[in-house]
Formats: C-alpha cells, sequence, structure tokens
C-alpha cells in the first residue's frame, strides 16, 4: 500500500533509535560480566574461593585429571589451586610494569627534551611501530631467539644441576618473559607519557629555567610532576595489558604452573611459570570437560575483576592530583 | 530507497537463497575428527585420499588437541569421530564404540649425540621417576650432566600408555617437561643434548633422535609386530555408537581399502 | 567515573609545528651540571638509543628471517597437513582468513562505534545511561582478548546461535566460525572506533550546529548531513587503528576460529557457507607453527610473520598519512 515518501526521524525517534544501539554496548558488557561469572561458579562453589586461590599440589596435575573426569563430574573433580598461575601473574605483571615505567619516563624526556632533531624523527616512529607489532610476532623472537640463548648461554649446566630435583630449566621462564613483556608494554605508556609532557604550557619550564635549574631539574620538577596523572593512566593502561597477555607469555614463559622459589636465588629468574591468561590459551582445547570449564572461566573471572579493579585503582590514585589542580 | 523498491529487493534475495538452499540439501556431509596427535597426520592423509576419490560426497573437519580430548569431545557429541590412541578404559564413557584401524609403536628417544643403547626397567624406572638426575649414572650414556625429561601433556594417551607398557606402571616425576605434540617431543630431543623422551616409532625412522632399545630389545617395526618389542598402541576411531552414514563408510573404507593399507604402512603399522 | 583514556590517538598525531625542546637557555652547558643530573641525561639517552636499537632488532631480525623463508610459492599455494616442513603447503588459507576477519570486525565494529559516539555526544540522555555506555566501553578496552574470546565461545555455543556455526551430528554446537570470531573482534575495535568518532565529534566546533539548527534543521538531520561527512577522516583512522589491532589478535583467533589448517565452508550457500565455516588466520598459524603450537614449523612461521609484519606496517602507515593529511588541511 503506496504511502508516499519515507518520512524522516524526529529527534526523538532519532534519540531513542541510537540510544538503543549504545545500549547494545552496554548490553554487551553486561553479557559478558555474567556470562563468565555464571560458567565460573561450580569451580568456585566448589572450592571455596579462598582455598581456590592458595596454593596446595601441582595446578598442571589437577588440570591434566580434570580432562578424564567425563561430562558429569563429582565436587571433587574439580579441586584446583590456583596460586602458582596467581603467583606467575603478579610476578610478570609487577616487575614488567614497574621496570617499563621507568625506562618510559625516561625515554619520554629524552623525546621531548634531549633528542636531536634527526634522532626524534628516527625514535618516534619506531616507538608507533613497536607499539603496532601483534603479540604473536614478540612470541616468536623470544622462543625461536631469546630462549634458547638463555637456555645454552645463561643457565650453565651447574645452575641446572642445583635445581634438578625441583624443575627443569630449559631457557624458557622468567626472564624471558619479563624481558618480551617490559618491550610489549613501553610503547604504550611512552605515547600516553609524551602526550602529557608536551602538553604543558612552556610557560612553567622556563619560569624554572629562570630561577637557575637546568635542563633536567626543569624537565624532572616541573613537567614530570604535571603529568603525573598521565603517567598514573600509562601505568594502569600498561597494567590491564600485561594482565591479558596470553599468546605472547604462553610461548615464552615455560608453560609450568610453578611457583619460583625466591630462596633460589638468581636461579629464581630463570625458573619457568605459566600466568593466568597463558593457562587460559594452552586449556581452551581441553574446554569440553565440565570440570577444565569452569575452571578457565574462573580464570577469566578473575582477569576482569582485576580490570576492573585497575581502573577503579588507577581513578583513586589520581584524585590527590586533582586537589593540586592537575587536569586529570 | 522506496518502499516498493526495498520489497522487491528483498523477494529477489530470498528467491536466491531458496534456489540455492535445495542445491544444497543434497551438499556434502561434513565428518569432524578431533584427538590423538600421534594419529592425525595419518587420519588426515587418508582424509585427503577419501575425499580424492569420492569427491564432493564427504568434507572433513580435522582438528588435534591429544587423546584424551578426542575420547571426551567423541563422548559428549562435538565431533563425529574422535582419534583415538590408546585401548578402551573402564572409565571411557559409555556408548563409545572404538574402531581399531593401525598400531604404531613408540620408543625412547634420545639426541644422536648421547645414542644410549640400552635402557633396562630398572634404569628407566629410575630415570623417568626422577630418581636419577644425571647422565653420568647411566651406563651407556655419552654426555654429562642434568637429564632433561620431555614428556606430554595430560591430553595425550601416550604417557599412561609409557607408564604401563615400559615403566611398570610407575608414574612419570612430575619434572618432565610438557609438550603439546609428537612434533615438538622430538624438535625437543633433536635440539638438547641432555633430552630424553618418548615419541612415536616413525621419529626414529627419520634420523633426527635416536631410538633407545628396551631390556635389550632394538625399537623397531620388526620387533614391534613380531610382539618381542613391548611398547605397541593402536590407533582408533571413536564414535559415539555405531557409527552410522559417512562417518561409517569412511572408517570402513579404511578398515578394508588396500589403498587405504598402503598409507598406513607408510608411516605406522597395519592391521592384518 | 574518570578511568584511564583510550590512547586513541594520542601517538598518532604527527609532529607539529612548535615541537621539540626549547632551544638550551645559554649557560647551560653539561659542565655545569650536578653528576646526579648529569647521570640522568645518560640515562635518558641509553634509553633512547635502547628503543631505537631494539625495534632495529627485531625488524632487521623478521626482515631477514622472513626473506629467508619466504617465497612466492609459500603466498599462493594452500596449507596442508603433513609429518615434515616442506610437504606442509603454503600460507594462501591462512592470508585470506586475516583479510576476510579483518573485513567481517571492522563492518560490524564502525557502525556500532560511530552510532554510540553520535548518541553519547549529540543526545547522551538520561546522563547516567550515557555515562554508564562510556564506562561500558572503557571496561571493553580494557578487557584482555582472551576474556573476550571466551566470552564469545559461551555465547556461541547456545543452542540459539547455533545456524552461525556449525552443528556436530552429536547435537553439540561447535560454536567456531569466522561470524563468531569477527563478532568478538568487533567488540576488540569498537573502542578504537568509538573514540576517533567522539573526537572528531567533539573538535566540530558548535557554531556549526547551531547554524543548521538555525535554518530549521532537527537535529538528526544536521548529524547526517553536516557533522558526519566532517567526521570521515577520523572514522578512517579509527578504522585503520581497529584494523590494526584486529590483524594482531591471536587469542580471539585460537579459541574461536575452529583451528583448521585450510577455509573450510560449512554447507554449500556460496558466502554464508564459509562465513559459517571455520578456517586460519596468519596470527594462528604463526601460533600452530611455532614451537609452542602443534605445528612445529619454525620455518613457516617466520614467513607467516614477516607477511604479517608487513600487513600491521602497511596498515599503520596508512593512519600517519591519513593523520597528517588531515593536520595539514586544518
Amino acid at each position: 500500500m503506496p504511502r508516499g515518501p519515507r518520512q524522516p526521524w524526529t529527534d526523538r525517534q532519532a534519540a531513542w533509535r541510537l540510544g538503543a544501539v549504545a545500549c547494545l554496548v552496554l548490553l554487551v558488557i553486561v553479557l559478558m560480566v555474567g556470562f563468565v561469572a555464571v560458567r565460573a561458579w561450580p569451580a568456585l562453589q566448589a572450592n571455596g574461593f579462598v582455598h581456590w586461590l592458595g596454593p596446595g599440589g601441582d595446578v598442571d596435575r589437577q588440570l591434566g585429571d580434570m580432562i578424564k573426569t567425563g561430562q558429569d563430574p563429582p565436587d571433587a573433580a574439580y579441586h584446583l589451586r590456583a596460586w602458582p598461575l596467581i603467583y606467575g601473574t603478579l610476578l610478570t605483571t609487577g616487575v614488567s610494569v614497574v621496570v617499563g615505567l621507568a625506562f618510559s619516563v625516561f625515554s619520554a624526556i629524552f623525546i621531548v627534551e634531549f633528542a636531536p632533531d634527526r634522532l626524534r624523527g628516527a625514535v618516534v616512529p619506531a616507538v608507533r611501530l613497536l607499539a603496532a607489532v601483534p603479540s604473536v610476532i614478540y612470541g616468536l623472537i623470544g622462543i625461536l631467539v631469546l630462549a634458547p640463548f638463555v637456555g645454552n648461554h645463561l643457565i650453565s649446566l651447574d645452575r641446572k644441576a642445583s635445581v634438578q630435583n625441583v624443575v627443569q630449566l630449559d631457557g624458557t621462564g622468567v626472564l624471558v618473559a619479563i624481558v618480551v613483556l617490559t618491550v610489549m608494554i613501553t610503547p604504550i605508556m611512552i605515547a600516553i607519557v609524551v602526550d602529557a609532557l608536551r602538553a604543558i604550557p612552556p610557560a612553567w619550564t622556563e619560569g624554572a629555567s629562570a630561577l637557575g635549574a637546568n635542563r633536567w631539574e626543569a624537565m624532572w620538577t616541573v613537567s614530570v610532576r604535571a603529568a603525573r596523572p598521565a603517567i598514573v593512566a600509562a601505568a594502569v593502561l600498561a597494567c590491564a595489558r600485561a594482565l591479558g597477555e596470553a599468546v605472547a607469555l604462553s610461548m615464552i614463559s615455560g608453560s609450568r604452573g610453578f611457583s619460583p622459589n625466591p630462596a633460589d636465588g638468581i636461579t629464581y629468574i630463570f625458573e619457568p611459570i605459566r600466568p593466568l591468561a597463558a593457562s587460559m590459551v594452552e586449556n581452551v582445547d581441553a574446554i569440553n570437560a565440565p570440570a577444565v570449564k569452569s575452571s578457565v572461566y574462573a580464570f577469566a573471572l578473575l582477569l576482569l575483576l582485576s580490570s576492573l579493579a585497575l581502573s577503579v585503582g588507577g581513578y583513586v590514585a589520581k584524585l590527590p592530583m586533582r586537589r593540586q589542580g592537575l587536569r586529570i | 530507497m522506496t518502499r516498493s523498491h526495498r520489497l522487491t529487493a528483498a523477494v529477489a534475495t530470498a528467491g536466491v537463497l531458496a534456489v540455492a538452499a535445495p542445491a544444497g540439501a543434497q551438499a556434502a556431509s561434513t565428518i569432524t575428527i578431533s584427538g590423538a596427535t600421534g594419529s592425525a597426520p595419518l587420519v588426515a592423509l587418508l582424509a585427503k585420499k577419501y575425499v580424492k576419490l569420492k569427491p564432493g560426497k564427504v568434507k572433513f573437519k580435522l582438528a588435534q588437541g591429544g587423546g584424551e580430548v578426542g575420547v571426551q569431545d567423541a563422548a559428549a557429541g562435538r565431533v563425529t569421530i574422535g582419534n583415538a590412541a590408546r585401548d578402551p578404559r573402564p572409565s571411557d564413557p559409555a556408548g563409545l564404540v572404538f574402531y581399531p584401524i593401525a598400531k604404531d609403536f613408540f620408543c625412547f628417544d634420545t639426541n644422536p649425540a648421547n645414542p644410549v643403547p640400552d635402557l633396562t626397567l630398572a634404569q628407566a624406572q629410575a630415570i623417568w621417576t626422577g630418581q636419577v638426575r644425571n647422565w653420568e649414572d647411566v651406563p651407556g650414556s655419552k654426555v654429562t650432566g642434568t637429564i632433561d625429561l620431555i614428556g606430554r601433556t595430560s591430553a595425550s594417551s601416550l604417557p599412561p600408555l609409557v607408564q604401563q607398557l615400559l615403566l611398570g606402571n610407575k608414574t612419570i616425576s612430575s619434572l618432565a617437561a610438557l609438550k603439546p605434540s609428537d612434533g615438538l617431543v622430538e624438535q625437543t630431543v633433536a635440539s638438547d643434548k641432555n633430552a630424553i623422551g618418548f615419541n612415536s616409532g616413525y621419529y626414529a625412522s627419520q634420523k633426527d633422535v635416536h631410538a633407545v632399545s628396551f631390556n635389550g630389545v632394538a625399537c623397531n617395526l620388526q620387533n614391534a609386530k613380531s610382539g618381542q618389542y613391548p611398547g605397541v598402541r593402536n590407533y582408533y576411531e571413536v564414535t559415539r555408537g555405531p557409527a552410522k552414514g559417512a562417518a561409517s563408510a569412511f572408517i570402513h573404507w579404511i578398515q578394508k581399502s588396500p589403498v587405504a593399507r598402503k598409507i598406513i604402512a607408510a608411516i605406522a603399522i597395519p592391521l592384518d | 567515573m574518570a578511568t584511564a583514556t583510550t590512547p586513541t590517538t594520542s601517538f598518532e598525531a604527527p609532529l607539529v609545528e612548535p615541537f621539540g625542546p626549547r632551544p638550551a637557555p645559554r649557560g647551560d652547558r653539561l659542565r655545569s651540571w650536578r653528576w646526579r643530573h648529569r647521570l640522568a641525561f645518560l640515562v635518558c639517552w641509553a634509553c633512547g638509543l635502547a628503543l631505537c636499537g631494539v625495534t632495529a632488532a627485531i625488524v632487521i631480525y623478521m626482515g631477514v628471517r622472513g626473506i629467508q623463508y619466504l617465497n612466492l610459492d609459500l603466498l599462493f599455494s594452500r596449507p596442508q597437513p603433513g609429518l615434515a616442513q616442506h610437504t606442509t603447503g603454503g600460507i594462501l588459507d591462512p592470508i585470506a582468513g586475516t583479510v576476510m576477519l579483518t573485513i567481517i570486525g571492522i563492518v560490524i565494529a564502525v557502525p556500532l562505534g560511530v552510532t554510540t559516539a553520535v548518541w553519547l555526544v549529540e543526545y547522551g540522555r538520561p546522563a547516567p545511561l550515557a555515562r554508564a555506555v562510556e564506562s561500558a566501553i572503557e571496561m571493553i578496552a580494557g578487557t584482555p582478548d582472551i576474556v573476550i574470546a571466551i566470552f564469545g565461545l559461551a555465547i556461541f555455543q547456545l543452542p540459539i546461535l547455533a545456524p552461525l556455526s556449525f552443528t556436530a551430528s552429536g547435537g553439540g554446537v561447535f560454536g567456531r566460525s569466522f561470524l563468531a570470531a569477527g563478532a568478538m573482534m568487533s567488540l576488540i575495535a569498537l573502542p578504537l572506533a568509538f573514540g576517533a568518532a567522539r573526537e572528531g565529534l567533539m573538535a566540530i566546533p558548535s557554531h556549526m550546529r547551531e547554524a543548521s539548527w538555525a535554518l530549521g534543521k532537527t537535529r538528526i538531520c544536521t548529524i547526517r548531513t553536516i557533522l558526519l561527512p566532517q567526521i570521515r577522516a577520523n572514522v578512517a583512522t579509527g578504522a585503520a587503528l581497529g584494523m590494526g589491532r584486529i590483524v594482531g589478535d591471536t587469542a580471539v583467533v585460537v579459541v574461536l576460529l575452529g583451528a583448521t589448517l585450510q577455509i573450510e565452508a560449512q554447507g554449500d550457500v556460496p558466502v554464508l557457507g564459509t562465513l559459517r565455516g571455520t578456517g586460519s588466520t596468519l596470527t594462528s598459524y604463526v601460533y600452530n607453527a611455532s614451537p609452542a603450537g602443534e605445528g612445529n614449523a619454525p620455518q613457516k612461521a617466520y614467513a607467516a610473520a614477516f607477511v604479517l609484519l608487513m600487513i600491521v606496517l602497511v596498515l599503520n602507515l596508512v593512519v600517519d598519512l591519513v593523520g597528517r593529511g588531515r593536520k595539514e588541511r586544518r
């Protein structure tokens, strides 16, 4: 039935139609948290949340036993103590972010203040390139170049022998994981900090120079201090990226649910670990077994909650800076 | 677009799809397979030949994951056929049917720089349970230093078989590295002088690694066929309930056709 | 709740005048500095040079290996199953898979992102809902890609979404297909498209909108005819950034694309069949061929990684050029 030309949308129609599309996005997040939590529930309930987070036994063996338990597993089949994985995650993320932050701040100061024009023209695209490289390529270089180098040249036979009754060292482990992860998250941090340093009004640093500060002092005491909200934002973003890095770390971190022992001294950095995200990727093949599925979703829930906690933490960390008049 | 234009477009699209759909109704049926990494190349080659012999009738979707995963996937109905590399166990889910298709043998492998001639049962047990940790304590070894144990993940059916047939039911130490596939074990053993692993006999025949005799019996095809060498495993195709339709035709082709037997004989042991 | 800013465009702005260190004030010689400050100066230089060194090392190494192992034959032949490396064929299907997945992801993400940005900037009522939507996008941006992949698996294995993938004969929904992976990839690209569109919209001065309203146009008409054409370059940048992220993502592909060597269509309807089917992309191929996956073919891994790196660099260059063009026009 012909009705004449199509009527254009009125503003009110447009508002709720567009709003409905925008609410789809909200729905996605709600569904994500909901699905992950519901599927993680059996594992957490069977173990008790606190016990599940704690240590106890060989987590690899526990995950392996889950595969054989069939479609209707009893509560005992969900037994898991995830502490070695959590420890590995905290270790790699924490150290990478701290080292990366220091490196990024100094690099940013270099780019903004000290670099000659030609060198800056090389460093800025270099950082952009590093940020764009896919994580699987970092993992490939790690496992085909760095890990054999560490295994053959840095780990002496004596060192291997010293821990031979507890764990095998083969090059992949804490050291390679931290080095590669730091290289992966540094470009993001540099980008944010450079932006913030560039946004400082030059009058502030000129004022510092007028009072007798040299270039470094002016930079450090004025610009970097004023850019603290950005530095916090950079750290939070890098932390979130490091937490979620699954593929590169599954290739280079040793693939053993092992808690490195600080009492081993230097050998500590050569021992294998496996962070949470890497554990998820490695167990996805077996995810049809309900016990494994629940455990993997429990890892996912842990990662989701950590990302959320990071965002809130970042916001809270920037609050006192707001009082000083810095724009957050 | 006016309303009438849009209506025409919709009808036209529906018409095209309606024509395409009946043609698709006679589509090839799809067989999904997942499971053991040991038999995966064999099944892949068989599938490739089968598709060439019967074009358009059947399509294959091949995944791996490990023998245990294959059995569980078949039991849950997520795949049509699971590749299993071990005999059926009482703890397997009910209703599974195991169709034997081939046999394979597995050896202990060491690096060519360390051609250990023989391991007795006691020596193998001592090494793999982690009691003996240095090559100096193993007679016949040509290297010194820590023994690197290269094992497989729990998704593989090979470790329980090795434990049962070559280690007198002792458990492999948790020190062993966990590799997800046969190919990786071979690569690791071939590049690490101090490594020892267990793998399909096919890899030893490629000369990348050295196969160790067990209890004085060399690990090779003749000894495996004659039964003297204990390390033999059966490859099965596992289905939930008796195989039906295209899956049944494929499995019977593997078991009966001489073309299939030739393919199997190239990289494993055919059944006779 | 203000959360960490997503650096959508923070580093895409090319070098803009005036830029660079202020010329050193006269008399500020390094010799007059305290040793602590000289040390800091050295550390800054060391970090800068190390940055260049690491980048050069990665690019040169991947380039050398790639040229060593990549040949035209590999680019145009399909991957085959095989036990030894020289029998495993080429990388044509992974390249096609990467392209297909990127297209699906962008086709979903860009309209969704632009619509959400338009609603947020131009309407945005009620205010709590607007803040919630903004926080939701930040949350999606901060979610690890493996969690998004697992969520995708949960969603697409529901029986209601069975037509989007393959149902095994036992009744289990496979849940892995190009559509499933593409839908989750769009989530990964969404915050970038949204951020770029929002930045573009906020940069348009309000007098343009007001002039249009003064002429009697409705808000939605203003958006359609005046604002959207102006943010085309921003949206292109956002789309290119999103494509870069999609091309480089591995976790979603490993979980949701079914891990078959070749692209296997599901059913016989021409395009829909491939979308419902499984396959692989360059990233999952590199992962599987490396010593961490099941393949064990490092030479093929290098070749595929080289192709992947080239694609990502070209995309980056496109973003650069579009951004520079935009800045010059302003």
